[in-house]
Formats: structure tokens, sequence, C-alpha cells
């Protein structure tokens, strides 16, 4: 009677262990089907105080529209920002490595350092470089995407600070079945 | 047997004229245009309000391209590499000229300008003038420019642009382009030489 209960109790205690191991290898592998690596953005100069307020040396007249922010939604406030010498544009380059055995996309990104971030790709036409937005960068099965210049990257629209060499920009990435992967792009 | 002679030496001067022609064009990387031809002059005026004639850059080779400061990808990578292509070329990096002709004059003002220019650590000069100046000189380089409103971005509008960058030679004439994506090491080569 006691060796049964004994070898009861071990076995349950076993089971219970591998059930933890294999409950944790599940978490873990399910975070790290996506990496992102050598992720890097352009230099790129704020231009403006880049906070949403004109700069008032500049085209005084239409100046009276910025001031409705209540009737304004806030993507007119930026286009109107943005047509009359806003903040810059920024671009930032990854690698993105997919070890699952199902394709996955990046989907959208998100940083501080700007106020509206895209995903962008630009096509060459003949000499002729068409850059539009997507809705989404496809990462192959067990592959990988490079975003890199004169094709896809992340665009940073609307900056709100310099980026400068040796500066480190954090970019939160998100991603269709990889969940989210936070990286720090290394100003160039 | 005299003129066989003399018809031999001249069909022999000919085709080391012709290999030599063709090896000095082959030694270029990027792409060339033959023949060479002057240089259309731009009367434009500089990010610091000076004005600004190609004539004026003698001497100089000078690496003109086309594009706009709201460009995140193409324009910043090909200011990149050209500053880059100025730094290897050591002590002759003075006899290069960078000049970025803008085609979003509405949104690139002299100010906007001069902000882009330092934050690239100054190396280059941008211009800009009234836009019928702008167009003409696009075409004088055959640039395409245009405007795009595009849905889905919070962009005002994009631009579709030639990435060519055009090298005018240091006694004015146009003599090549080099595509976008051209290796820095090949931009120096050929600026070597035609620095020659």
């Amino acid at each position: 009677m006691r060796h049964s209960l004994r070898l009861t109790t071990i076995g349950t205690a076993v089971c219970f262990l591998l059930a933890g191991l294999a409950l944790a290898e599940i978490t873990r592998a399910q975070g790290q089907t996506i990496k992102a690596s050598n992720a890097w953005a352009r230099r790129a100069p704020a231009m403006g105080s880049g906070t949403g307020h004109m700069d008032k040396t500049e085209k005084m007249g239409s100046m009276d529209k910025m001031d409705k922010p209540d009737k304004m939604g806030s993507m007119e406030k930026m286009d109107k920002m943005d047509k009359m010498g806003g903040a810059g544009n920024g671009a930032i380059y990854v690698t993105l490595s997919n070890s699952s055995a199902q394709a996955d996309s990046l989907v959208s990104a998100s940083s501080d350092v700007a106020q509206t971030v895209e995903l962008h790709e630009v096509k060459h036409d003949g000499g002729v470089m068409k850059m539009r937005p997507v809705q989404a960068i496809p990462v192959p099965a067990k592959g990988k995407t490079e975003l890199k210049p004169g094709g896809y990257h992340i665009m940073l629209l609307g900056l709100k600070q310099d980026l400068k060499p040796g500066e480190k920009v954090p970019v939160t990435l998100k991603f269709e079945r990889g969940g989210e992967v936070r990286v720090e792009a290394v100003v160039k | 047997m005299r003129g066989l002679r003399a018809s031999g030496a001249i069909t022999i001067g000919i085709v080391c004229l012709l290999l030599a022609g063709s090896a000095g064009a082959a030694q270029f990387k990027g792409g060339l245009l033959t023949p060479p031809r002057p240089a259309t002059d731009l009367a434009l005026t500089t990010q610091d309000g000076n004005e600004f004639r190609l004539s004026r850059e003698r001497g100089k080779v000078v690496a003109l391209w086309f594009g706009y400061t709201y460009c995140p990808d193409v324009c910043p990578t090909t200011l990149a590499d050209l500053s880059q292509a100025q730094q290897r070329l050591g002590k002759d990096a003075r006899r290069l000229r960078i000049v970025l002709v803008t085609v979003d004059p509405e949104r690139d003002t002299p100010a906007r300008l001069r902000e882009y220019v330092s934050a690239f650590g100054g190396a280059f000069t941008a211009l800009t003038g009234p836009p019928e100046r702008l167009a003409e000189a696009r075409k004088a380089y055959g640039v395409v420019a245009e405007k795009r409103v595009v849905p889905g971005t919070a962009a005002t509008y994009l631009f579709d642009h030639s990435a060519f960058v055009y090298v005018v030679d240091p006694a004015g004439q146009l003599r090549l382009m080099f595509p976008f994506g051209m290796s820095v090491d090949d931009m120096v080569h050929d600026i070597k030489l035609l620095l020659q």
C-alpha cells in the first residue's frame, strides 16, 4: 500500500513537472517566432517644433485656420501642418526573421519619436521611384524580410525630435501572428 | 603596295582609337552619356538666398539630383551616399559639388532647405526657385516629378520622381548618370576619373 502510494505521488509530481516544462516551452517558443535585428534609422531633421504648432513666421494669414482644434480632426491638422512646412519625415530599416512554419507579417509600428508611423514600399518603375503606404510587410515562414533603402521601410511622419547619428530610437513592431517586438534603431 | 600599307596603317589606327575609346567607356561604372553634351545651366537660388549658376562650377565635378525634403527614404539615401563619396575623395573632396534641386518648392522653402542641409553636415547645396524655372530644369535633364495625393497615408502628398544623379564634369559637360543604389565605391571611381 505504502509502496504504491509513493509511486503515485512521485508519478504525479513528475507529470506536473513535465507539464510545467512543456507549457513554459510553448510559451517561450511563441514569443520568439519573430526576431528583429540590425534596426537603424536614417538621420533626419525634425524641422520646426514638431509639436503641432506652426512657426508663426511662416504664412501668417493661414495661422487663423489652426486655432480651431475642436473643429478639425487631428489628421486634417497634421495635413495642414505638413503642407505648410511642419515637421520632417524619417525612415527606419530592420531585418525581420520568422522562425515559425507559418508566414507572418508586420502590420504596424509605433514610436514616440514621430506623430504617425506607417509602413511604406518604394517601387522602381523605369528609373522613377514611387513610394506607397502598405497595410503589411510579409515575412515568409522560416524566412526573412529586409527593410532597406529603396524598398520597404517604416516611415516616421512628423518627427518630434531630430534624429542624430548615434542616437537610439525605440520602436514597437506589431506582427499579425508574432505579437509585439521592441527594437532600438541606431541613427546613422 | 604603298597604298595598301597606308590603308592598313589607317585601319589599324582607327581600330586602336575605337578600342581606346571603348576601353574608356568601359571604365565608367555609371551610365555614360555619349556623346557628352553641355549641361544645361541652372539659374536658381541656394538655401542661403544666393544666386547659383552651374556655369560657375567649372573645374569641379557637379553631382546633381532632384528630390524633396519630405522624402524619407530615397533622397536621404542618395545624399548620404554622395556625402560618403565626397569624404572618400580625400584632398579632392572640394572638387565635388553636390547639388539638390527641389521638386517641391511649395514646402521646401529656403529656411527648410537650410535646416535640411545642416542636418547632413552642410555637405551640399540645395536649390529652389520659381516653379516654372524648376520645371524647365527638370525638362532639360529629363527628370520626372509627379505630385501624388495617396490614400492611406497621413502625408499630404508624395512625389514619384526620377532618382538618378546627373554628373557634370569640370568642363561643364553632362557625362554620367548614376542610378539609384549605385555603390559609393563606384561613385568615387567615376568621379575620380572625371577629375583627372
